[in-house]
């Protein structure tokens, strides 16, 4: 392959890829945001699940809100054995959920501090699997953690380059409030990443949603421009390419 | 150290509070944050407190047993401070501790 080619890392999730010539680009940080929801946990789960399946490149999922027994279990669901992948070496999970037993009750911050812990836990696991893929769900819980923004704006950046630096795709989740318009609740969220998907489950009637996801940006990518339909199947998250919803 | 990590909220057999203070080689501020606990500890009569450093860079493992990732942080108890605390603020969460733990053992 030419160093003037963009190698492509397929998500394996059906019907996006071929909305993003092939795949992510590799080594790039990927943001997917969404109001609550929407699905990004299941897409950003399934990214990794598919990676270590059926593309040979195990992967790391950094869990900072939803503890990983409820993970799996809703993984379980599309048929997805989380646990196998563990046990396998193609699956680490990092829990850092707020759940946890030995978790301390945070007291008092000051204003001078760094996620160098955070990059330490994530790179050991990198390195011990040999992970080829990155998801931390979510980022948003950073902004309820912590109060200090200018250091995790900062912060945030260096995490994502030491971890793409590895070789690895990074894939970041981020919740959209309620009421809000941006994606997520830092405003940084667009400059970390160099693609940035949106997940949406509008109302379309008093009685019906629709779910559809949309490719804002991509990196050297001819994407998509359109909103499409998406779905929560039996077999997890699926994207009707051709589809728009409300045509 | 892995062991003596475990008992953060409980006595020990030599009756000393544990103080686990989690920092990282690249980190900063870390330095500093643990000159001001030396000093804080350094105030009460030794054998009062253990102090338990754990370098992250070396044992990632037990900062992510404990959740703990910004760096520096302490904990003492189940509370933690992270940054470079004040000194104050450091003694309100040792003394918080102990009295927890008076309250525990003589119910
Ligand atoms: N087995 C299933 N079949 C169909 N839909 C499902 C199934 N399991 C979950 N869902 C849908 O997926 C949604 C949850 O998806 P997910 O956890 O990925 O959302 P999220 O965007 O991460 O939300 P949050 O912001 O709360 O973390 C549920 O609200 C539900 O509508
Ligand atoms: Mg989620």
């Amino acid at each position: 392959m030419s160093k003037f080619t963009i190698e492509r890392v397929r998500t394996g999730i059906p019907g996006l890829d071929e909305l993003i010539e092939g795949g992510f680009p590799r080594g790039d940080t990927i943001l997917v945001a969404g109001k609550a929801g929407t699905g990004k946990s299941i897409l950003a789960v399934q990214f990794l699940y598919k990676g270590a399946t059926e593309y040979n490149e195990p992967g790391v999922l950094v869990t900072l809100e939803e503890p990983p027994h409820l993970i799996k279990r809703n993984m379980m669901r599309f048929g997805m054995d989380l646990e196998r992948l563990e046990r396998e070496g193609l699956l680490a999970i990092v829990d850092l959920s707020p759940s946890k037993e030995r978790t301390p009750v945070m007291v008092g911050e000051y204003p001078s501090f760094d996620l160098s812990g955070l990059e330490a836990i994530i790179l050991s696991h990198i390195r011990r699997i040999k992970a080829k893929r990155v998801v931390i769900d979510t980022l948003s819980i950073m902004a309820y953690k912590f109060r200090s923004r200018d250091i995790l704006r900062e912060e945030f950046f260096k995490l994502c380059a030491s971890i793409t630096g590895e070789g690895c795709t990074l894939l970041l989740t981020s919740e959209i409030p309620a009421q809000d318009t941006g994606l997520g609740v830092f405003d940084i969220e667009t400059f970390l990443a160099s693609g940035v998907i949106v997940l949406y489950n509008e109302k379309i009637s008093e009685t019906s949603r629709s779910r559809s996801i949309e490719i804002l940006k991509l990196r050297g990518s001819k994407h998509s421009s359109r909103i499409h339909s998406m779905r929560i199947t039996d077999e997890g998250i699926r994207v009707w390419p051709g589809e728009i919803p409300g045509h | 150290m892995a062991e003596n990590t475990g008992t953060a909220d409980t006595d020990n057999a030599d009756g000393a509070i544990e103080i686990l203070f989690f920092k990282s080689d690249s980190c900063p501020f870390c330095p500093r944050a643990e000159e001001v606990i030396r000093e804080v500890i350094g105030e009460f009569d030794p054998g009062v407190f253990r102090l338990v450093v754990i370098n992250v860079s070396e044992k990632p493992e037990v900062a992510e047993e404990y959740g703990v990732f910004a760096l520096p942080t302490v904990v003492v108890g189940g509370m933690s401070v992270t940054g470079v605390p004040e000194p104050e603020m450091l003694v309100k969460i040792i003394l918080g501790s102990r009295l927890s733990r008076k309250r525990r053992t003589t119910r």
